[in-house]
């Protein structure tokens, strides 16, 4: 199964995120564990695509290495052409800024930060100024539903709000690849429903891709294809019909030109 | 990132942790204000001998002399830089006539010590007796040159006319009152007065003799022993005092002689103690006296000088002219050399005031590093959401390296204000308990101008000093400026390793689905 990947995929134009017989494997005292073998996937832009596992399967591990945390122990990742694990640290960094958002379980706000320092932080790191950012940052607030909590701290604010203003964090910079790890694992279901909407409805309008890593199936209804992991392989990939049903364009990947990536990254260094 | 949202976040940080912050920052100011106090009173140090040394006289005279001779004369003879010169050289009108042509020299003048017991009489009937004057003898015709100045009166012009010491009318005693003196401060101390809340110059009492005008008659001789009275006085010299040496020559005949004082010199112990208390002749007068007194030694006596005075133009030419002469092949003295010994010593004590400081500083930027390695502990989270949103690494170094510095210039800053203030406190205390500073005002009658007016005297010139003030604690501009980049280097620098400890924290911690 694992091997027809490129197969259904069927990429006119180059796939987003390629992923080459990755290998990872941990040293755990004496022995070695391996943690993923042999993942082979490809994933067009404007996939929602969801890595589904149990715990334990590898779907972390896998998500760890196309966001280029850590360096596969063999094969690659390449997001938009550009080999991840063969950057250095500044490189990362500024290629994380341009095409990279990330929405966390645990939403990973700055406590001491209100909502829209948190929203324009990754415009920050790139030296857009305080005025400009904010502005971008307040629009996308607005779309979330959280205008009125602009200058509220996310302690004063409850699971699911924490978790938008993550998720305008996320798509401030309209990144071609958000990662979202088990983003509805701390809320309770009828907000779990409210966000993921949320996530796919930015993803349609801009014509991004997400990566979904859960282990939930009711979340992974979400997503048009689910990869599914079991002990560091993928044992099914499948297409799904989204639960949603504003995923109206089901290849907006034709569409659209695909961003060169690797001059944009060029130019933020 | 900006620096400004470097700055920004880094203020947000600080003050997220309010107490943990000014806690540090009070071990900063703590640690500032000791090395700025500690180097203050070392300045302070620094301001007194060089008060010291320029109440002592001229500082820009070298006594020069051969190595047969005296050189011994000088009020405080610690610098005797003996160099081994030949004893054939000879200080006569030539060797002054060449150290004159030397560059840096403003003036030299011979100076002849009147070697022979001598006293003078005054007023009518010869009533106040001065007894072993000293007499110096020096060419009047480089008296402005060798910075000489008149207090009072003329200068002499004619045959018989001489200068006094500043304070030579105070040295007669009365012959028909027991020997009784009328006393002076010499211009030194005050005595503090209740009603104008301030410290006033003693009031001298009138001498004697009026200095200006007075007609002196000097008696002196081979064997000269003093004034029959002061014999008598004190019981010395028993009976026919001038007689008791003279075995071979039997009795000597005194000499005496009439002078009128012209003018009144200002004393410098460094030209001689004639100029305080004795008599100032010219060279020329001297010599005949000393024709008249010794006819036998008076040739070999008068052709050469015993010492010459040079003046250099300034302070800072005493060196050069001092090597000068020295090549010459004479011995040269100067406050050059004490002035070197009290810069070491004061250098020696400022090493070790700062070093006490210097402790305090370090244990304050051990709190700097604490308060920094705890605060990356703290934030590894925040740091990893950072980085995994794309924050490079070198605006995370910045990041803490500004809050560390920050730390040491808030601490640097206010530091250097306590210490301002604590100086003003140290020298106040020191100017009203013991005294030294004098905050009269310039014209010395303080009748008019009320106390208030003269506290804001004192705290002025507790600031800034006064020719008449006694600092012990000295803060010059440079020390704060110092105080305050020192203090931000010493944040920087501790800083460091908790920034570096910040900066490979790895942006997976902060997915790690921990909480």
């Amino acid at each position: 199964m694992a091997h027809d990947v490129h197969a259904m995929a069927q990429p006119k134009t180059r796939p987003i995120i390629e992923v080459r017989n990755l290998r990872k494997e941990y040293p755990v005292e004496d022995e070695t564990v391996v943690a993923l073998e042999r993942v082979n996937l490809a994933i067009p832009q404007g996939q929602i695509c969801c890595i589904f596992g149990e715990s334990g399967s590898g779907k972390s591990t896998l998500l760890n290495q196309l966001a280029g945390m850590e360096k596969p122990t063999k094969g690659g990742v390449a997001i938009g052409g550009v080999r991840v694990s063969t950057l250095s640290e500044r490189e990362l960094a500024a290629f994380r800024q341009k095409h990279i958002g990330f929405v966390f379980q645990s939403y990973n706000l700055l406590p001491n930060l209100t909502a829209l320092e948190n929203v324009a932080m990754p415009l920050m790191f790139r030296g857009i100024p305080k005025e400009q950012r904010e502005r971008t940052a307040r629009a996308v607030l607005k779309r979330v539903g959280l205008g009125h909590r602009l200058s509220h701290y996310p302690r004063q604010m409850s699971g699911g709000q924490q978790q938008r203003v993550g998720i305008a964090r996320a798509f401030v910079t309209k990144p071609e690849v958000v990662f979202a790890d088990e983003p509805t694992g701390n809320l309770d279901s009828k907000t779990k429903s409210e966000v993921m909407t949320m996530i796919c409805t930015f993803a349609r309008d801009f014509n991004q891709t997400i990566v979904l890593v859960t282990h939930d199936p009711q979340m992974a209804a979400y997503a048009d294809r689910i990869v599914t992991l079991l002990d560091g392989r993928i044992v099914s990939d499948r297409t799904n019909q989204p639960a949603l049903s504003l995923s109206a364009p089901s290849q907006p990947s034709v569409t659209r030109p695909q961003p060169d990536l690797s001059t944009n990254q060029g130019a933020s260094r | 990132m900006r620096f400004g949202d470097i700055l920004r976040l880094c203020r947000q940080n600080l003050w997220r942790r309010k107490s943990r912050t000014i806690l540090t920052v009070l071990g900063v100011i703590v640690g500032c204000c000791s090395i700025v106090l500690m180097i203050s009173l070392g300045q302070g140090i620094d301001e007194q001998n060089e008060k010291m040394l320029t109440s002592m006289g001229d500082l820009s005279i070298v006594t020069v002399y051969t190595n047969g001779g005296n050189g011994g004369m000088m009020a405080m003879g610690s610098g005797a830089s003996s160099s081994s010169a030949s004893s054939d050289v000879k200080l006569n009108d030539e060797s002054v006539k060449s150290f004159r042509a030397i560059p840096g020299v403003s003036g030299a003048t011979p100076v002849m010590n009147f070697n022979y017991n001598a006293s003078v009489r005054a007023g009518s009937a010869g009533r106040y007796l001065y007894d072993y004057v000293q007499i110096m003898g020096i060419d009047m015709a480089q008296f402005e040159q060798m910075g000489f100045k008149l207090k009072d009166g003329a200068m002499p012009v004619r045959e018989g006319e001489v200068l006094g010491g500043e304070w030579l009318a105070y040295d007669f005693m009365d012959t028909l009152s027991n020997g009784a003196m009328r006393s002076s401060s010499r211009g030194e101390g005050c005595m503090w007065n209740d009603d104008t809340a301030r410290c006033e110059p003693y009031k001298d009492e009138d001498p004697y003799v009026q200095p200006i005008g007075a007609q002196l008659t000097l008696t002196t001789g081979a064997n000269y022993n003093g004034d029959p009275y002061t014999q008598r006085l004190y019981g010395s010299g028993g009976s026919g005092g001038a007689s008791s040496s003279g075995g071979g020559l039997g009795e000597t005949q005194n000499t005496t002689a009439d002078y009128r004082v012209t003018g009144v010199i200002v004393a410098d112990y460094n030209k001689g103690f004639a100029t305080s208390d004795g008599i100032v002749m010219d060279l020329q007068s001297l010599k005949a006296l000393i024709a008249k007194v010794d006819p036998s030694a008076a040739k070999q006596r008068t052709a050469n000088y015993d010492q010459v005075l040079v003046k250099a133009q300034d302070m800072a030419s005493v060196p050069e002219v001092e090597s000068q002469i020295k090549a010459l092949g004479y011995e040269t003295s100067s406050y050059e050399d004490m002035r070197k010994s009290l810069e070491e010593q004061s250098r020696a004590i400022q090493l070790i005031l700062g070093g006490i400081g210097a402790v305090s500083l370090l244990v304050a930027a051990i709190g700097i590093a604490n308060t920094m390695v705890m605060s990356v502990t703290e934030r590894t989270r925040e740091i990893g959401i950072m980085k995994a949103l794309g924050c490079y690494v070198r605006d995370i170094r910045v990041m803490f390296l500004a809050e560390a510095g920050a730390i040491g210039f808030l601490g640097g800053l206010i530091g250097c204000m306590v210490s301002a203030l604590i100086s003003l406190g140290i020298n106040l205390a020191g100017m009203t308990y013991i005294g030294g500073g004098m905050a009269y005002s310039a014209g010395g009658s303080g009748s008019g101008s009320d106390s208030a007016n003269s506290i804001w005297t004192m705290v002025w010139q507790a600031i800034v000093g006064g020719d008449d003030v006694t600092r012990y604690s000295v803060i010059p501009w440079w020390l704060y400026l110092f105080a305050v980049l020192f203090a931000t280097l010493i944040g920087l620098l501790f800083g460091f390793g908790p920034a570096n400890k910040a900066v490979k924290i790895p942006a997976l911690d902060a997915i790690k689905n921990s909480e």
